[in-house]
C-alpha cells in the first residue's frame, strides 16, 4: 500500500518533471505568497517578542498588585481576613494604604503607608537619609517626589513639610487635618517604576492612624517563582480581590501584535491566491493536454479515484515544494527586513536597541508550510475532478 | 455459455432540433467464449459504437449487455472498473500508449491499478514483451517505436490483467499491411494458445479471413 502511494507519488514527480518550466512558474507563485507571509509574520512576532521582553526587563513578573474587587456593583474591600487569606498564595504578603496630601504650598502628593513587608516586596532602596522610624511623622520620598520637594519647597532631608488631608465624616462632610512630616530619606530612582517614584511612604501605623481606615486599599504580593503567578492569581481573584500583573501587560501585547499579525498575514496572503489561480489553470491545461491519455488509462483499468489521486498528486507535490521553498524565501525575506528594517526603526524611533526586529520560529515556519500545502491540494480538486469525469470515448477519440 | 452477449442493444444520439442519430439499432449478438469475431462495416456504421459499449466505456440508451451471462450494470462505476481490470482488455487504432511511459511502464500499467507489486509487475511485463518479440524494445518511448510495434506493445498491455477478453478496434488500421499481418498472427496465436475471446472491428478482409466468424454491421444493425 505504502509502495504503491510511493510509486504514485514517483509517477506524479515525472509528469511535474515533463512539463518543468510550468512547474517551476507555479512553484515560484506559490512560494512567494508564502514567504510573504513568513516575512510578515516574522516581522509582527519580533515585534511582540521584542514588546514582551521590554516589559519582562522593566517589570517584575514575581510580583502582583492586589486591590479592592468589583462584585455586581459592590466594592470588595480588603479586610484583615481577606489579608489574612491572601498570605496563604505568596511569600512576602505587604497590605498597605494610599492616601493623597497635599502641601500648603498646593503640592499634591501620594503617600503610602507601608511596611517593611513592602519595602522587601518592592525592593525599595533608599539613596540617602533613613527610612522612617515606626510611629513617627518621619516620610521617605520618592525620587521624583523628592526631586519635586526640593525645588518647589525648599525641603531636603531633616526638614518639615507641612501638609493637609481631606477626610469625610459621618454625613460626607469634608474635615481638613494638618500634619507635619520630616522628611528621613529619598528612594533611588527606580527609572521603570514611575509609581514608586512618584510616591512618599510613610509608616503603615501611624498612616492608618492618620484617616482612621480600618480597611487597606491595596496588598502587595511577591512570590518565589513568576510560574507561581497564575496560580496565585487565581486564588486571591477568588477572594473577590482585583490583581494587577505585569503579565497583564504581556497578555495585551500579546493579543494585540497577534491581531495585528493576522490581518497583516491575511492581506500578504493575498498574493497566495494568485498562487492558487496558477495551479488551477495549470492542472486544468494538463488535464486538457492529457485528455486522450485519461481515456486510456480509464480503458485499463483506472477509477475514477485513481485519476483524482493521480492530479492531486502533482498538487501535494507543489504544496510540497512551494512550502520548502516559500518558507526559505520567508526566511531569507525576514532576515532583510531584520537588516534593513532594523537600523531605520532604531534611527527613526530612537528606541533603544534590540537585537533583531523579525522572529522566525518552528510555528511559524509550519504554518508556511501547510498553507502552500492545503491551497496547492484545494486547486487542484476541480481539475482533477474534471480530469475523473472525462468521458472516455470522447477523451478517446481526441489525439 | 458466451463470453458476450447483447440483446436488444440500442445507442441513440437526440439533437436539439429532435434530429436522432442512430448509431446501433437493436442489435443482438452473442459471442462464445473462445472465439475470434471480427465486426466489419461501413465508416459510421456503429462498430467501435457497439465496441465501447461492450468494453463499458459507453452506455447504452436501450437494450443490455452480458458479460458471463452476467448483466452488465451501466450505473455501477466499481463493476464496470473490475470488469477493466479483470475481464477485458483494449486494443485501440494507434497512438494509444501512454506517450510518457516507456514500452516496459506502458505494460504494466493495468497491473498497476490493479494493485500488483511492483517486482511481480515488471517481471511480468518483460514476459509480455518477450511474447510479441520486443523484449529489447522495453525501455524505448512509444515515439521511438514504428506503428507496428506500438500495436504489439497495445496487445501486452491488453495481455496483461490475464484477461479473457480483448476488444480490438481496427488495430491494424494505421499501418501497412504487412505488418498488419504480424498483428493479426499475433491474436490469432493468442486465440488459439490461451483461449482469449477476440472481438476485431476492422477494414482489412486478411484480418476477417482469419475469423471464425465474421459480423457485417451497416446503419447500426448486423445484417447477415
Ligand atoms: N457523440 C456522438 N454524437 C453524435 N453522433 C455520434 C457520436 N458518436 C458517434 N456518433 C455517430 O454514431 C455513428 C457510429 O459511429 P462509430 O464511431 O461507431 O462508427 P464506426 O463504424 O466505428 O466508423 P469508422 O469505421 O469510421 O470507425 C456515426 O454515424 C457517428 O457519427
Ligand atoms: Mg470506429
Amino acid at each position: 500500500m505504502v509502495k504503491l502511494l510511493i510509486e504514485a507519488f514517483l509517477l506524479a514527480m515525472r509528469q511535474l518533471r515533463i512539463k518543468k518550466v510550468r512547474t517551476l512558474l507555479i512553484l515560484l507563485g506559490i512560494s512567494v505568497g508564502v514567504a510573504a507571509v513568513v516575512g510578515v509574520t516574522s516581522l509582527g512576532e519580533g515585534i511582540r517578542v521584542n514588546a514582551v521582553e521590554e516589559i519582562q526587563k522593566s517589570h517584575d513578573l514575581t510580583l502582583i498588585e492586589v486591590s479592592p474587587g468589583l462584585s455586581n456593583g459592590n466594592i470588595i474591600l480588603i479586610t484583615e481576613s481577606k489579608v489574612r487569606a491572601v498570605r496563604e498564595s505568596g511569600s512576602v504578603v505587604a497590605p498597605y494604604v494610599k492616601d493623597a496630601y497635599v502641601t500648603s504650598n498646593k503640592t499634591y502628593f501620594e503617600v503610602n503607608g507601608i511596611s517593611a513587608e513592602y519595602m522587601d516586596a518592592k525592593n525599595l532602596q533608599l539613596e540617602t537619609g533613613m527610612w522612617f522610624k515606626e510611629g513617627t511623622y518621619q516620610i521617605v520620598l520618592g525620587s521624583d517626589v523628592g526631586e519635586k520637594f526640593s525645588k518647589i519647597e525648599g525641603a531636603e532631608i531633616g526638614n518639615s513639610i507641612d501638609a493637609t488631608i481631606r477626610l469625610y465624616g459621618e454625613e460626607g462632610r469634608a474635615i481638613d487635618k494638618d500634619i507635619t512630616f520630616i522628611i528621613a530619606g529619598r528612594l533611588k530612582p527606580t527609572g521603570t517604576d514611575t509609581d514608586t517614584d512618584d510616591q512618599a511612604f510613610i509608616d503603615i501605623n501611624v498612616a492608618r492612624e492618620l484617616t482612621g481606615k480600618d480597611v487597606y486599599d491595596g496588598i502587595m504580593v511577591k512570590l518565589d517563582k513568576s510560574s507561581q503567578a497564575p496560580g496565585a492569581r487565581t486564588a486571591i481573584e477568588k477572594l473577590g480581590l482585583t490583581c494587577y500583573s505585569a503579565q497583564d501587560e504581556i497578555d495585551s501585547v500579546n493579543k494585540i501584535m497577534n491581531g495585528v499579525t493576522l490581518v497583516l498575514a491575511f492581506f500578504s496572503g493575498i498574493s497566495l491566491i494568485v498562487g492558487g489561480l496558477m495551479i488551477i489553470n495549470t492542472m486544468i491545461v494538463s488535464v486538457y493536454e492529457r485528455t486522450h491519455e485519461i481515456g486510456i488509462t480509464k480503458a485499463i483499468g483506472a477509477s475514477e479515484p485513481d485519476i483524482i489521486r493521480m492530479f492531486l498528486s502533482e498538487c501535494i507535490i507543489i504544496g510540497v515544494l512551494g512550502g520548502i521553498l516559500g518558507d526559505l524565501l520567508g526566511i531569507i525575506f525576514s532576515f532583510l527586513i531584520d537588516r534593513v528594517g532594523r537600523p531605520m526603526l532604531i534611527a527613526q524611533l530612537g528606541i533603544g536597541d534590540f537585537e533583531h526586529l523579525t522572529v522566525i520560529n518552528i510555528q511559524i515556519l509550519v504554518a508556511g508550510f501547510l498553507i502552500s500545502l492545503v491551497i496547492s491540494v484545494i486547486a487542484g480538486i476541480y481539475p482533477a475532478w474534471r480530469g475523473a469525469k472525462l468521458d472516455p470515448v470522447k477523451a478517446l477519440r481526441q489525439l | 455459455m458466451y463470453m458476450v452477449e447483447t440483446r436488444g442493444l440500442g445507442k441513440y444520439y437526440t439533437f436539439g432540433s429532435g434530429n436522432q442519430v442512430v448509431a446501433l439499432n437493436d442489435v443482438n449478438l452473442a459471442v462464445a467464449s473462445g472465439e475470434f469475431v471480427s465486426i466489419m462495416g461501413p465508416s459510421g456504421s456503429g462498430k467501435s459504437t457497439l465496441l465501447n459499449i461492450v468494453g463499458c466505456l459507453d452506455k447504452p440508451s436501450s437494450g443490455d449487455v452480458y458479460i458471463d451471462d452476467e448483466k452488465i450494470d451501466y450505473g455501477n462505476a466499481g463493476s464496470l472498473v473490475k470488469l477493466h481490470r479483470q475481464t477485458m482488455g483494449f486494443v485501440f487504432q494507434g497512438f494509444n500508449l501512454i506517450s510518457t511511459m516507456n514500452a516496459l511502464e506502458n505494460v504494466w500499467y493495468p497491473m498497476y491499478f490493479n494493485k500488483i507489486p511492483k517486482s511481480e509487475r515488471k517481471e511480468r511485463a518483460e514476459e509480455l514483451l518477450e511474447s510479441v518479440g520486443l523484449r529489447d524494445r522495453a525501455l524505448h518511448l512509444p515515439s521511438e517505436l514504428s506503428g507496428g510495434e506500438q500495436q504489439r506493445v497495445s496487445i501486452a498491455r491488453a495481455l496483461a490483467n490475464n484477461p479473457r477478453l480483448i476488444l480490438a478496434d481496427e488495430p491494424t488500421g494505421n499501418i501497412d499491411s504487412k505488418t498488419g499481418g504480424k498483428i493479426i498472427d499475433l491474436m490469432k496465436k493468442l486465440n488459439k494458445e490461451q483461449g482469449i475471446t477476440f472481438i476485431v472491428t476492422t477494414h482489412d478482409m486478411v484480418m476477417a479471413n482469419n475469423a471464425d466468424r465474421v459480423i457485417t454491421i451497416t446503419d447500426g444493425e448486423i445484417i447477415d
